[in-house]
């Protein structure tokens, strides 16, 4: 680390503004336990029913991690109604998780029909069938000519990290709604930090700090 | 029935059944159905081959089981199509499956049999997305009470994209006669020496020009000057013929209707020979020049000069007009002068001076006004394009002596003191010049010009008195005229008259050659 450490001696830093860090992170990621036992530590204050969200929240992440959309999908809307009616995207990849679930089962039959049911008033907009960053309506369409779509090209789709990027989503859509930051304090700050490097290592060319990296910024 | 395995033709080349089943496709392409079927049915040749026609009811019945089937036999013959065949009758079966509600044997046929063909993935896919709903884009049609119809179209449709698909004997490619005359049509062409008509050739001979094509003997000899005659040009309309000599002056020749010329003009005030001269885009005017000499301009109605640009610190050795017979570009004789552009009152508009700008020995615009070509005296030609000022150099390795563009502005040539003349494209893409070689140049200005309809001749002078003419095809020349008495410094071919030719020679005279023979065209 090039800057100087004494530096970091001249910022004043409250104690609670570390504790509404740490509960952010922990409320975002509905480690119930935690916060409560955190929470009893510290002697912060939160708003009365965030434990019942939360509770409510964690079952709907883990439905939705496990690919049991449908389930996701109904708590979501006994939450509030129109948080996947806003966010089209979101639903579609909700969608399209059954019917991810609905082909490893090898339930193809079952899947065509869903698709055909749920998924084509989709294909009528145009961002769901060209190359956008969503994956395509095709794509999961053409996990059904497969007998193995586990060696597809298209084996992401059926992938954990797949199914965490859609959970994720949904999380955050549904922090959003309960007017909670979508993004834990945390990771703006690390987030912050990255990008200020960038820009004054930019400006200053050679002679700037180099990019942040948290790794070393943990050990120094 | 004749004897199918038959060999034709003088040199027992072409097999029987081939040559009737290609005329038998040729009929029926030029709408002749009845002697199509006519000869079909004489010959004992059928057009559609065995495999084609059984692929073809096997498909209109509907039958596509049998059709795989079949397909899946005849793979050897199909090669390398058998795939992309065997996709597209699959592809129908889904379709067919959909159009009648059997979603769940559609998805059957898609995961059984489709995926298991080597065939480009996104066809796999594509296929797959069809079965979110049958007005998609792939069908291109709306299945709806005209259930039927739509499929008999379909497989209507299947048989055009097999036959567009499979290789010869089962299909005879498309337009097979014409492309087998054509390609004896453009062999001749190209092997045609003297080819410069713009006729179209016939079927009755096998093409081949003769000589008598192009200029090759003299129809007339101009004495109008007084001493070595340097330059000489046609207008760019062809009515008219400018020289310029060691005398001083310089002529305007009229070309009459038969094809003779006669003095029109000559233009005095030069105080030194004049080397270069050049027609504006329009022929209203014409600049000369010299090497220790000002650049002038004349009207060429009335033979008088309007304009004397330069003086005797300022000599111009070469100059160029734009397409818009306003502006010019000379270049200067003395070295670190450069290329300037003037406008016709006196006025310097541009100026490209360099920081090392030597001798400007020739200089061209291209007659789309495009690109402004400089050669230098120290064997470097410089293409400007005007429009984005990006300059390419090439560098040759011996001295050049003169340039001369293209009609069409895409090509042009140098001649060089290594007895070659070098051809280059414009656009600066060709890595080696085109070299034409077999004339003499050693120690003098020697020009050369291209010629013919198309460009597709190059003549050039020599300081063996006589005039060479090459096919740009072929590096050695096809022609070499002989009448002048010493050398001959430039050639100017008729753009109007493609069978007229100039020549000036140090032995003070111009000489017009014309074809050899005058033959009576026949209407």
């Amino acid at each position: 680390m090039d800057l100087d450490p004494r530096q970091y001696e001249n910022v004043a830093i409250n104690d609670n503004d570390i504790h509404n860090i740490v509960l952010s992170y922990l409320i975002h990621n509905c480690y119930k336990e935690s916060v409560e036992s955190f929470i009893a530590c510290t002697g912060t204050k939160q708003p009365v029913d965030y434990l019942e969200d939360m509770d409510k929240r964690k079952r709907i992440f883990h439905f939705a991690l496990e690919g049991n959309a449908l389930k996701a999908i109904e708590l979501t809307e006994q939450l509030a109604q129109d948080i996947l009616e806003n966010n089209k995207d979101l639903q579609f990849d909700l969608l399209s998780l059954h019917f991810v679930e609905l082909v490893c089962s090898r339930k193809c039959t079952e899947a065509l029909e869903f698709a055909q049911t749920k998924l084509s008033p989709f294909g009528k907009e145009h961002k769901y069938m060209e190359k956008l960053e969503l994956p395509m309506l095709q794509d999961f369409m053409a996990l059904l000519a497969y007998k193995e779509p586990e060696k597809s090209p298209m084996f992401h789709l059926l992938s954990l990290e797949y199914r965490q990027q859609v959970a994720d989503s949904l999380n955050r859509a549904i922090l959003a709604h309960l007017s909670l930051p979508s993004y834990t304090a945390m990771e703006k700050l690390i987030q912050q930090a990255t990008v200020v490097r960038q820009c004054l290592s930019q400006e200053a060319g050679k002679d700037g700090p180099p990019p942040f990296s948290l790794k070393d910024f943990l050990k120094s | 029935m004749e004897n199918s395995s038959e060999a034709l033709g003088s040199k027992g080349l072409i097999n029987r059944h081939e040559f009737v089943r290609i005329i038998i496709q040729c009929l029926y392409s030029l709408g002749y159905s009845n002697s199509a079927s006519c000869l079909e049915s004489e010959s004992g040749v059928s057009y559609w081959s065995n495999e084609f026609q059984l692929l073809e009811s096997l498909i209109l019945n509907g039958n596509l089981g049998d059709c795989i089937d079949y397909l899946n036999s005849i793979k050897d013959v199909l090669g390398e199509t058998a795939e992309s065949a065997l996709f597209l009758v699959f592809r129908q079966c889904v379709m067919e499956y959909l159009n009648c509600g059997e979603d769940a044997l559609a998805l059957g046929v898609l995961r059984k049999q489709v995926s298991a063909l080597d065939v480009d993935k996104y066809k796999v896919h594509g296929l797959a997305t069809c079965l979110l709903s049958l007005k998609d884009r792939e069908l291109g049609a709306v299945v709806g009470s005209g259930g039927d119809v739509v499929v008999h179209d379909l497989r209507r449709k299947l048989l055009g994209d097999l036959e567009k698909l499979f290789p010869p004997p089962i299909v005879v490619p498309e337009a097979r006669l014409e492309h087998l005359v054509e390609s004896t049509v453009t062999a001749w062409v190209d092997a045609c020496m003297y080819h410069s008509s713009s006729n179209t050739v016939s079927l009755y001979e096998d093409h081949c020009c003769s000589r008598d094509e192009i200029p090759t003997t003299t129809t007339q000899i101009l004495t109008g000057h007084k001493n070595e005659v340097w330059f000489v040009q046609f207008s760019n309309n062809g009515e008219y013929l400018a020289s310029s000599s060691n005398d001083c002056t310089a002529i305007i020749w009229k070309v009459l209707e038969d094809g003779k010329l006669t003095l029109k003009h000559t233009l005095c005030g030069h105080q030194q020979a004049v080397s270069f001269l050049a027609w504006s885009p329009d022929d209203t005017k014409l600049l000369t020049c010299g090497n220790t000499e000002v650049l002038k301009l004349w009207d060429v109605e009335t033979g008088t000069c309007k304009q004397t640009f330069g003086n005797q610190g300022f000599v111009v050795s070469c100059c160029a007009w734009f397409p818009n017979s306003k502006q010019f570009a000379c270049g200067s004789s003395d070295p670190e002068k450069g290329v300037c552009m003037w406008d016709c009152e006196g006025n310097v508009i541009k100026s490209w001076r360099g920081m090392r700008m030597p001798k400007v020995v020739d200089l061209a615009v291209t007659p789309d006004g495009e690109y402004l070509i400089s050669i230098f005296v120290d064997k470097e030609i410089r293409i400007l394009h005007m429009a984005t000022n990006t300059e390419q150099v090439i560098s040759e390795e011996h001295p050049i002596t003169s340039l001369s563009v293209s009609g069409d502005s895409k090509l042009f040539i140098v001649n060089l003191n290594s007895q070659e003349i070098h051809m280059w494209d414009v656009a600066g893409k060709w890595e080696k010049p085109l070299r034409f070689m077999g004339h003499k140049q050693h120690k003098y200005v020697i020009r050369s010009c291209f010629g013919g309809l198309n460009n597709t001749f190059i003549a050039s002078g020599s300081e063996n008195s006589e005039v060479y003419i090459w096919n740009c095809r072929n590096s050695r020349p096809i022609e070499v005229l002989s009448g002048h008495s010493t050398t001959v410094n430039c050639v100017s071919w008729n753009p109007k008259m493609p069978q007229m030719l100039a020549s000036a020679s140090d032995d003070h005279t111009i000489r017009i050659w014309g074809p050899s023979l005058k033959k009576k065209k026949a209407t």
